[in-house]
């Protein structure tokens, strides 16, 4: 019994998280915004969490779950790689050396940006 | 009948390759062995020989697409509880966000005209660091190719994720908050995943940094296609 209870909850977590990002998809389209709805829900959450009404712990099991297995959703998206293989031979690694080379320079200044000014507020506090 | 044709074959098999590479990444960390990098590989290298159409595949398994939506507001949790920490250190993530997207849209396009790609793919290349919701549109208004864009927001994820975790290696960081914006700015999704493996603190500013960034992009659409169109 004791199990059925929690697997029942567990699913009524999942249900509220998929819910809310459902309700930011038609609240965003019904306003014409052009945010994606599952923003819309993370901000109401937050609110819900901020109003103290809502626990964090409340949906923290589900929560968890869409997190910890987030890469697996990703995979869908790169397999669309199938209807772009003539352009992936004659420039796929150009676009890789962009890519990747474009990528390592965004972290390198986004990482050192953001540890500089860490450091400057830590000495001003000081 | 082809066993491919079964009613969400391709959703099971996706599955099942990211839990058997899964498996695989924890008893042996090695990058080659990466879900990410595992699971599209083992996937492609059944699809191609069977001339297996993008349409195919995702009329199975964008079920699984469709709940980067809840995660999305699944986020809602580690940045309540690390609300006091971003409170704290708002200015320092607005500047590496602001400086990360500066040279994301300028690098990609020195690059691409260095590399001479044609315009259409390079003006696809520009919207790669935002997440793909609002890559999509963006990279249309700018004269590229939705769907290319998006392909490319998937390169960025997959390979700033791999680059990302070679860079902490040799780059002295002594902040979390450094070390999750990097992985946010530069590799979105798939980048706040791996922040996730590096530490907690680093996956949270990780979400949080590539929620924003999604906002900022936002407002700096229409700046973008004043500079290139």
């Amino acid at each position: 019994m004791k199990t059925v209870t929690r697997g029942l909850r567990r699913v009524l977590e999942l249900a509220v998280l998929v819910g809310l990002y459902l309700f930011g998809t038609a609240l965003a389209s019904w306003l014409g915004w052009p945010v994606p709805g599952g923003v819309i829900g993370l901000a109401l959450l937050l609110a819900a969490f901020a109003t103290g009404r809502v626990q964090p712990a409340s949906v923290q099991w589900a929560a968890g779950l869409l997190l910890a297995e987030m890469l697996l959703f990703f995979v869908p998206a790169l397999m669309s790689l199938l209807d772009y293989g003539a352009l992936m031979r004659d420039a796929g690694l150009r676009i890789v050396l962009v890519i990747g080379g474009s990528t390592l320079l965004v972290m390198l200044v986004t990482a050192l940006t953001v540890e500089g000014l860490c450091r400057w507020s830590v000495r001003h506090e000081a | 009948m082809r066993l491919d044709a079964l009613p969400l074959f391709w959703l099971l098999f996706t599955v099942a390759a990211y839990v058997v590479s899964r498996a695989l990444y924890r008893r042996w960390p090695r990058y080659l062995l990466s879900p990410l990098l595992m699971t599209p590989a083992v996937l492609l290298a059944v699809a191609v020989p069977l001339h297996v159409r993008y349409a195919d595949y995702a009329a199975d398994a964008h079920y699984l697409a469709l709940m980067l939506g809840p995660a999305t507001v699944a986020f809602a949790v580690p940045i309540w509880q690390q609300r006091h920490l971003l409170a704290r250190h708002w200015l320092a993530l607005l500047g590496g966000m602001l400086a990360g997207s500066a040279v994301a849209v300028g690098s990609s396009w020195w690059l691409a005209g260095l590399l001479s790609l044609e315009g259409e793919i390079s003006r696809s290349l520009v919207p790669r660091s935002v997440t793909t919701p609002f890559a999509m549109p963006l990279a249309e208004s700018l004269g590229g190719v939705a769907e290319l864009a998006a392909i490319f927001v998937m390169l960025t994820g997959v390979l700033g994720a791999l680059c990302g975790g070679v860079l902490l290696r040799w780059l002295p960081l002594k902040t979390a908050l450094a070390r999750g914006a990097l992985f946010g700015v530069g590799a979105h999704g798939a980048g706040v995943a791996r922040a996730r493996e590096v530490g907690g603190e680093e996956g949270t500013v990780a979400g949080l940094v590539m929620v924003l960034m999604g906002l900022l992009n936002l407002a700096a659409g229409p700046l973008l296609v004043w500079l290139f169109v």
